[in-house]
């Protein structure tokens, strides 16, 4: 035990005093604000002054009606009407190249009648503005329409009065305090951390082997200590690192959630979504921290004995690639877990046990997952980790010693055997 | 004598291909240096990776320090062990490493540092201790990695070639170590292919080849056995008819006359003393007649010689399990 102890030790000490972990540490909170901060600055400027223009085709007088309304409906929108006639398209195209209009917006009689409209501007990419322009030409048609029929004025008013649902996440028969969005970016959040932690903190493992293999220390150690007892404490010694990076990350982000709160209430306009860090309940973090132990388990094992079976920096990061995208199949499905966490798919993806780790906490962050679920998959997780670890302890064992060619699937299979 | 310190008893093990070491057996007494020593290739690593539990054998066992079924593992903390490949981790700091490889041997953090200091102080290494291994030069790499070996005062220490690539000081930095460790009662067991070396140090050495052993046991012993068949004679003035002595083919396998001075190989089964009468009585003056204890080379060339250019084929270190 005290050998092991001191290779988790040196795993965790030469580990910390690295720069790279300094910088991601710091960085890492640094990069999350920073991506946020660009997001909101990049939605900003989208909600920007438009220049329009109705091009008038209707043979009443709607055509003038609608500029009218959408100019006041929204007031970034600065809308002109010109009327339809041969040549106006161009001319509002060449406009549209000069930058003096955003757009131009076709209108003729076929718009009320069977809701057709078309606009062309160099703004079409936008969604905040397609969205915006579209619901409101949705709401003024849909009014001028009722009035045509003869409804009263403050009848389609009020018919009109928007809906604001406000969604709130029930948990255990209690309201959590949680909406949708705060559901939604948890999953998220969780996501992206282990898929990063476990991922980045496996190669950790992966590269330590190697470095031990090719510089040979390997040997002197293999005759004091079992190569399990080494593993054991690499996989330890790495994993206290990311959890140690793990805390930084999370606090600090908790922490510059607050602030980020505390600025956005004094300043007036609504609350900047990115900066607030959701609540989360303790159950929701206590499957984070299980999930995220054995996940790293499972991974930097098998980390281990890529490493172990390679020679070479280059020829490991290839025969990683596999365990890679393994990893990625839950972190890229979170979105369809999130939509329906009662899915078939969500519930096989919370069974397997190599896609568990990510897919279970996501999972949960949406919808709590039945109690013997989680404890089925929690109880394949485990059984798989062990599993694995005595698989690829083997050959890590027959692995470490050897030079050479990197093993095929049959070697791998013998080196089990036969250790 | 006492409890053989290394029994290594009827070992074997095999690789893909070819047999390593084939039931290879050798008694290492405490206090002694004991040389193995064998071509490339002849299962010296092997062996001694097998005494360190690297290896677990085919078929034998391997005794240390009289402990049925204790290999070098459960005694790591008693054993200093040099690899042949040597290495270190190039990252860490020099004191680091030194006490990391300590306790991974199970001595305890502050000793370690303590002994680690000493030594690197001893070796001249003092204003190192901080530095990163990788800023090192080679030779003193090399001492970082002798103190790594010895740093926990092990009773049994284990050199696998421990000369190759060594600088002509660090070369003698670990001879007068060696010698300095079997003075305190220590027992050396180590591995080389050059003669010199084993011949200067060993107490008993094992000539192994093909995974085979060869002869072992004293120096002295192995010299007596297999020498004693060379003579120097050197004549004053007229060698008389002593020329029909030596081109007796029953008492002289080959003959380098120089005139004055004739250095003989002897036949197999010839007495030198009969020579000696001969010549006597041939009426040669005789000023020397010595009989010349062979280089431990030769008989190394001797007993190997027509193995060793194919055992160099076969890879010491195995590719594949």
């Amino acid at each position: 035990m005290h050998k092991v102890w001191a290779v988790i030790r040196r795993e965790f000490v030469e580990r910390v005093r690295t720069r790279w972990f300094w910088i991601g540490t710091i960085l890492g909170p640094l990069l999350m604000v920073g991506i946020i901060g660009f997001q909101l600055l990049l939605a900003g400027r989208g909600a920007g002054v438009r220049r329009m223009t109705v091009v008038d085709g209707t043979t009443t007088e709607f055509g003038v009606w609608l500029t009218v309304q959408l100019q006041s409906a929204v007031p970034r929108f600065h809308v002109t009407r010109t009327a339809a006639g041969p040549g106006v398209a161009d001319t509002l195209m060449a406009q549209v190249e000069a930058k003096a209009i955003d757009g131009f917006l076709l209108v003729d009689d076929a718009m009320l009648d069977q809701g057709k409209a078309e606009y062309r501007g160099s703004n079409v990419s936008s969604v905040a503005d397609m969205e915006q322009l579209e619901s409101t030409l949705r709401r003024l048609v849909f009014a001028a329409r009722l009035e045509r029929r003869g409804i009263d004025t403050l009848v389609v008013q009020q018919a009109q009065i928007p809906i604001h649902l406000i969604q709130s996440k029930v948990s255990g028969g209690k309201l959590t305090g949680e909406s949708g969005r705060q559901s939604f970016f948890t999953g998220f959040g969780m996501a992206v951390l282990l898929f990063v932690v476990i991922l980045m903190y496996g190669v950790n493992v992966m590269s330590s082997v190697l470095e031990e293999k090719t510089t040979r220390v390997v040997e002197v150690l293999v005759s004091s200590l079992r190569p399990f007892q080494l593993m054991v404490g690499k996989v330890v010694g790495a994993g206290a690192v990311g959890l140690v990076q793990l805390t930084v990350w999370i606090g600090s982000a908790k922490v510059l959630g607050g602030v980020g709160q505390r600025l956005a209430s004094s300043t007036a306009g609504a609350t900047p979504v990115g900066f607030q860090f959701p609540h989360i309940p303790a159950a929701t973090f206590a499957v984070f921290a299980l999930y995220f132990l054995l996940g790293y388990f499972l991974y930097a094992a098998i980390y281990a004995a890529v490493g172990a079976m390679s020679n070479t920096e280059a020829e490991a990061r290839q025969a990683q690639v596999p365990v890679q995208l393994v990893l990625m199949i839950p972190y890229l499905s979170f979105f369809a877990i999130l939509n329906d966490p009662s899915s078939e798919l969500a519930v096989w993806m919370t069974l397997i046990p190599f896609w568990s780790p990510i897919a279970a906490p996501v999972r949960w962050g949406a919808r709590p997952i039945p109690p013997i679920e989680l404890a089925l998959s929690l109880v394949i997780l485990l059984a798989t980790v062990i599993g694995v670890t005595w698989v690829a302890a083997r050959i890590y064992r027959v692995g470490i010693l050897m030079t050479g060619k990197r093993p095929n699937l049959k070697e791998l299979v013998r080196w089990v055997r036969a250790a | 004598m006492s409890e053989a310190v290394v029994a290594v008893d009827h070992v074997t093990k095999r690789f893909a291909g070819h047999t390593a070491v084939d039931a290879l057996s050798i008694s290492v007494p405490s206090g002694v240096i004991y040389g193995l020593l064998g071509p490339n290739g002849a299962g010296k690593t092997t062996t001694i990776r097998m005494i360190m539990d690297i290896y677990e054998p085919d078929a034998g066992s391997v005794r240390l320090f009289g402990n049925a079924g204790g290999g070098g593992r459960a005694h790591s903390e008693r054993i200093g062990y040099l690899p042949e490949e040597r290495g270190l981790y190039p990252r860490m700091r020099v004191l680091d490493v030194l006490v990391f490889l300590a306790e991974a041997k199970g001595m305890q953090r502050r000793a370690a540092r303590t002994k680690a200091t000493e030594w690197l102080e001893r070796l001249g290494l003092a204003d190192w201790r901080l530095r990163k291994v990788s800023e090192l030069s080679k030779g003193m790499q090399q001492k970082v990695q002798f103190i790594s070996t010895i740093l926990h005062d092990p009773d049994l220490v284990i050199l696998d070639e421990p000369f190759s690539g060594l600088d002509p000081v660090n070369s003698q930095v670990l001879r007068d170590t060696v010698v300095d460790w079997r003075r305190r009662g220590k027992t050396i067991l180590f591995s080389t292919h050059i003669m010199e070396h084993a011949e200067k140090l060993c107490d008993q050495l094992c000539i192994i080849a093909r995974g085979k052993k060869l002869v072992d046991g004293l120096l002295s012993a192995v010299k007596q056995t297999h020498g004693g068949k060379h003579v120097t004679v050197a004549f004053d003035g007229a060698a008389g008819s002593a020329a029909s002595v030596l081109a007796d083919r029953r008492l002289v396998a080959k003959a380098d006359d120089y005139g004055h001075y004739a250095e003989l190989e002897l036949a197999a089964g010839a007495d030198p003393q009969e020579i000696l009468r001969g010549l006597v009585s041939a009426g040669a003056r005789l000023t020397k007649f010595e009989l010349v204890e062979p280089t431990l080379n030769k008989i190394f060339i001797d007993l190997v010689g027509p193995d060793a250019a194919r055992a160099a084929a076969v890879p010491e270190t195995p590719v594949r399990a």
